[in-house]
């Protein structure tokens, strides 16, 4: 049974056609022992893959695939990585995507399904100049 | 800001569900954002200032020292 309303789903799926280019949801989890937030996690990502022909998701074994999670920075579950075009697109999300981070993933995946950031001409000028070294910006949040 | 540039990694966390994280940083209501583990940013900020704290610059507008 979907997670979201048939009127929900709709409208995601209309904002999700601005995307042009594939993102998948590198999705970390574990197999024995997962919490629940991860198990909602798989079936938000799962339904969110639904409504575009460009996302899909790739679930990942955060205990097996240890090295693999560290390359890209995961190192509590869930996690879930966006890849555009099968690069890392730097967005994460850990947590269950519920409530306003729903939304903040759907805003997540059609940044990294199309070219541009969406920033405006100062921000992208000062990060220009100004970022010279690697940067973790960690933004905590609650989903209602 | 991590579309923009290859450097950045932005992470959305839940703050309820990683307790020991926000602990660590202190989190105390949302949203908190932490840059590179040092730099605290309290509450939703337009784009122009959340950008140039997030850098470590002062405001635009603010008198230069």
């Amino acid at each position: 049974m979907p997670l979201l309303s048939e009127q929900d789903r709709q409208t995601v799926r209309a904002q999700l056609a601005r995307m042009t280019s594939p993102v998948r949801l590198l999705f970390f989890t574990q197999a024995i022992g997962a919490p629940e937030t991860a198990l909602i996690t798989k079936q938000v990502l799962d339904e969110v893959a639904t409504l575009s022909g460009l996302i899909s998701v790739e679930e990942a074994n955060f205990v097996l695939e240890k090295d693999r999670a560290a390359g890209y920075g995961v190192e509590h579950i869930p996690a879930v990585v966006l890849l555009a075009n099968g690069d890392d697109s730097g967005m994460r999300f850990f947590g269950v995507p519920a409530g306003y981070e729903f939304m903040s993933l759907i805003e997540a995946v059609i940044l990294a399904g199309t070219e541009d950031s969406g920033l405006d001409a100062a921000s992208r000028a000062l990060i220009a100049s100004h970022v010279t070294a690697p940067m973790n910006i960690q933004v905590f949040v609650t989903p209602t | 800001m991590a579309r923009e540039s290859p450097l950045i990694r932005a992470s959305s966390i839940d703050a309820s569900e990683f307790m020991e994280l926000s602990m660590t940083y202190r989190v105390t209501g949302v949203p908190k954002t932490i840059v590179n583990g040092t730099t605290e940013i309290f509450g939703a900020l337009p784009e122009a200032q959340f950008v140039r704290s997030a850098l470590g610059l002062p405001e635009a507008d603010a008198p230069q020292a």
